[in-house]
């Protein structure tokens, strides 16, 4: 009976898809076990180090560390307390832990790590160099990606606690780089690209435009220039390195930038325009917020000024230091950055090594040479004295907060030598108050990392 | 045993030999407080291992295959039971144990005659439509239990067997075709889809949502027989629209689902681990514990969890004694329903019982499995003969019992006066009584 041995197939197919979803289940067990016993209380936190082999993290507790050495680091690297939740450790607690499906929870002697990039002299350097002010720094190679300098003030000591945290200054628990803040005049930078990707390089270098002090546009809105007495007529080099509102409100509104390419270039670069959805950086877990920006009319106050980098544009340092990567590389596209550089796992062996990836095409290499140029030009006839020993592309800016009360500094730029490919973004806040200027911190920053 | 001895004595001393490797794990990696609750737990496994092998060879069977899984997996399933949280001899489980060893006697002594089960097939349905009334009667529409005062027994359970038997017992009637408007029908394949969907209807009513997939397995099972009967001639486009319907009621149920289905459905167990997701987040964290070897008998936590015994019992097993332990438990399960593939039924009517049993109780150990690790929606069905339960150990005793007919069966022959030629099975060369 050919047709009774069907019994068989039909017992065997009931079988068969059983055995199948249990090789799956094992699978997913196996993959899964250490997030699942992150979710326990059942934790053996292993290391976080340093590029240089430097403990910036113990998980076990019982490293000293000498007092206040951490203070630079807190709120990027963070702990396992659960205060700050968009921190290395925080999001890479699975890693940390000293525990595997095969060895189980491993108590003594687990050899569980996270080896970063970040380099701690040079941190703690630039932490040093702001002198008490407000603000943050961060650095990476542009070439490789590797985040070098990430220190947010003002910052915590973990090994410490959280001992009176209700009086903890405003800022204190997150990393401000990660977060969007007003760019000012370096937003000019994405305009300048924009401007570049809509009308290529010799029109843009063509067109001039005049500064009285002010301009007034089709609306009848004013838009003001920190150089009261105006810098004439000027072209796109000029206005640059001037940092020239009234250039960037008469391009913006020139016939030749029509709003919806001005719209495509700015979210091609990463924008949230308009209310977009706004999305995240994913730094190895450590979300970093994306710009966002307004753009409505070509002749509209709120718009001319989103453009120049004032009202409601919001970017995060890192995203403004991930553009000079795509400038300083020529390439047009960003180099990813990344903070972990590999992880071991508690037999020490290497369970996951970083690897350079880079953006979509965010600009052509046309557009990233000659703003290149421009930004080169504009480092070595302005900040060659202030930041000594180094070939820069740098761009400054003057973010208005607090509705004008306060002025916050902003330095981006890249060092254009091939032994020290370092894109970097420093953020000064209340500039007037402090006793240090963010070219200072620029200069510190670079020292600390190349030297 | 009588035709071979030796191949009895040593699967024998092969249960005897696996429990025994259990115990003596227990006695040197168990967490227990005295030394005389290994004992009494020793006792009572190695004796009712003793016992089932003594009593086994006073019934008239072509093979024991069945029997020796049987005892090894439901004294496996006594010792786990009696581990969880600490070692002390579960008297319950141990009684639901021996109740589920006399389910599969009946069970095998009431199916393995075709030609005698088959004259009792009208008592099947209105077997299945007492127990129907009684769970209209007594356990409310949002309720699966009765409760008996001391015990509580839950009678969607006894359907399942039931289900089994009316389609192994219709697999015959393939050939009664009849004319109803453009169609050829089956009466007894439209008596047993009516069925079906009044037990389904009847879950749905009761909230045990989890023990829908369980009946339309067994259905399905049954259906598939049906067709590969000799001259059953089920078209393509039958069987097309036959999966249509499947996937259009299972949408439709979906869709009308009661909230807390579709939060199930859903969830996402991590972000509502306190709440929805606790006993499955503790589940899957009690298996990440206990890796591949397991924490040791009695020394898991899980067991402060609920349903630790019956709806998470695979994870409770997992931590104490290890995924490998628990790998081999399903193993073993898993052998036991693939013995008709070794020694195939005789019959379509044997083939059908193997196949009903086989997705009965497939369909369960996956809901189970997969559903308390968050792979599908967790349902809260028991897995045969290992969740602590009376109701569903004595079902799946009876279903074992099917399945040990198959095994041995007996072809009597038919009463004089009823000559019904098309009601015998199908029977393979050179087999019969």
């Amino acid at each position: 009976m050919k047709s009774i041995k069907r019994t068989q197939r039909i017992i065997t197919l009931f079988l068969l898809l059983f055995i199948t979803g249990m090789a799956a289940l094992v699978i997913k067990i196996q993959r899964e076990s250490p997030f699942y016993m992150m979710n326990s209380d059942k934790h053996e936190l292993g290391m976080v180090y340093d590029r240089n082999g430097e403990v910036i993290f113990d998980g076990s507790g019982k490293t000293q560390f000498p007092e206040g050495s951490l203070i630079d680091l807190g709120n990027l690297i963070g702990d396992d307390k659960g205060q700050m939740s968009n921190t290395l450790v925080a999001q890479n607690i699975d890693k940390l832990n000293n525990y595997s499906f095969n060895a189980g929870l491993v108590k003594e002697g687990g050899k569980a790590a996270i080896y970063t990039t970040l380099d701690h002299y040079a941190d703690r350097a630039v932490y040093n160099a702001y002198m008490g002010a407000k603000g943050c720094a961060v650095a990476y190679n542009y070439k490789t990606g590797e985040i070098l300098v990430c220190t947010s003030l003002p910052n915590i000591d973990v090994t410490k606690g959280y001992e009176g945290i209700a009086d903890f200054e405003t800022g204190t628990l997150i990393s401000k780089a990660l977060y969007g803040t007003v760019p000012g005049s370096t937003q000019k930078v994405s305009t300048v690209i924009t401007a570049l990707e809509i009308m290529g390089a010799d029109k843009l270098f063509s067109k001039s435009f005049t500064c009285t002090g002010h301009y007034t546009n089709k609306n009848g809105d004013v838009i003001d220039c920190h150089n009261t007495s105006g810098h004439g007529e000027q072209n796109i080099q000029q206005a640059v390195e001037n940092s020239c509102n009234p250039f960037f409100a008469q391009l913006v509104a020139d016939p030749d930038m029509p709003l919806n390419s001005i719209k495509k270039v700015y979210s091609r670069l990463g924008y949230a325009v308009n209310g977009e959805e706004e999305q995240y950086i994913d730094i190895d877990g450590i979300q970093c917020e994306r710009a966002s920006t307004t753009l409505v009319d070509s002749n509209d106050f709120n718009t001319q000024w989103a453009c120049i980098g004032q009202g409601e544009t919001l970017v995060s340092p890192i995203q403004l230091m991930m553009w000079q990567s795509a400038i300083a590389n020529g390439t047009g596209k960003m180099t990813m950055p990344h903070i972990i550089d590999r992880v071991t796992d508690v037999y020490g062996e290497v369970s996951e090594l970083s690897k350079t990836t880079y953006s979509k095409q965010l600009f052509s290499e046309d557009t990233a040479s000659t703003m290149r140029q421009i930004l080169l030009t504009n480092g070595a006839n302005h900040y060659s004295g202030s930041i000594p020993g180094y070939t820069l592309g740098i761009k400054s800016g003057t973010a208005q907060v607090k509705n004008g009360d306060e002025d916050n500094s902003l330095l981006v730029g890249f060092v254009d030598d091939p032994r020290h490919p370092i894109a970097f973004c420093v953020l000064l806040e209340d500039r007037y108050s402090t006793p240090v200027t963010s070219e200072q911190i620029v200069s510190a920053m670079l020292n600390a990392i190349c030297n | 045993m009588k035709s071979n001895p030796f191949a009895y004595v040593i699967s024998g001393l092969f249960v005897l030999l696996a429990h025994c490797a259990m115990l003596a794990n227990i006695l040197y990696n168990g967490n227990y407080e005295q030394i005389g609750d290994v004992w009494s737990l020793a006792a009572a496994v190695l004796g009712l291992d003793l016992a089932w092998a003594i009593l086994m060879p006073f019934f008239r069977q072509h093979t024991h295959t069945v029997d020796f899984i049987l005892i090894l997996i439901l004294n496996m399933s006594l010792i786990f039971q009696s581990c969880f949280g600490g070692v002390h001899l579960s008297v319950k489980h141990m009684i639901t144990c021996i109740a589920a060893l006399i389910a599969s006697r009946i069970g095998f002594l009431v199916c393995r005659d075709h030609n005698w089960i088959a004259r009792q097939k009208k008592l099947i349905w209105i077997g299945i439509g007492l127990v129907m009334i009684v769970i209209l009667l007594f356990t409310g529409s949002r309720s699966m239990w009765i409760d008996m005062g001391s015990f509580t027994i839950q009678p969607s359970e006894l359907l399942k067997p039931l289900l089994v038997m009316a389609c192994a017992t219709s697999v015959a009637e393939q050939q009664k075709k009849h004319k109803l408007l453009w169609f050829n029908v089956v009466w007894e394949n439209l008596i047993l889809l009516g069925i079906t969907a009044a037990i389904c209807l009847l879950q749905w009513w009761c909230r045990d949502l989890g023990s829908i997939p369980t009946f339309a397995g067994i259905y399905a099972a049954g259906f598939f027989m049906r067709i590969c009967y000799p001259k059953a001639k089920f078209s393509k486009k039958t069987l097309i629209g036959a999966g249509i319907a499947v996937l259009v009621i299972a949408g439709i149920g979906i869709k009308l689902a009661p909230a807390y289905v579709r939060d199930r459905l859903f969830v996402d167990i991590w972000s509502d681990k306190t709440g929805n997701g606790y006993q499955q987040s503790q589940a899957l964290i009690a298996i990440a514990d206990g890796g591949w070897f397991g924490k040791g008998p009695g020394k898991g936590f899980l067991h402060n969890v609920f349903a630790y015994e019956s709806d998470i019992v695979f994870s409770t097993i997992s931590e104490e004694w290890g995924l490998l332990f628990a790998l081999m438990m399903i193993f073993i399960l898993l052998l036991m329903l693939a013995v008709p593939l070794i020694n195939p039924p005789r019959s379509y009517y044997h083939g059908t019982l193997a196949a009903g049993v086989c997705a009965a109780f497939t369909v369960q150990m996956a809901l189970n499995i997969f559903g308390s690790c968050n792979m599908i929606p967790f349902t809260g069905v028991t897995i045969p003969f290992i969740s602590m339960g009376g109701t569903s150990m004595v079902t799946s005793g009876l279903m074992a019992g099917m399945l040990i007919a198959s095994q041995s069966p007996s072809f009597g022959k038919l009463p004089a006066k009823k000559k019904r030629p098309s009601a015998r099975p199908a029977v393979r060369k050179g087999a019969g009584a």
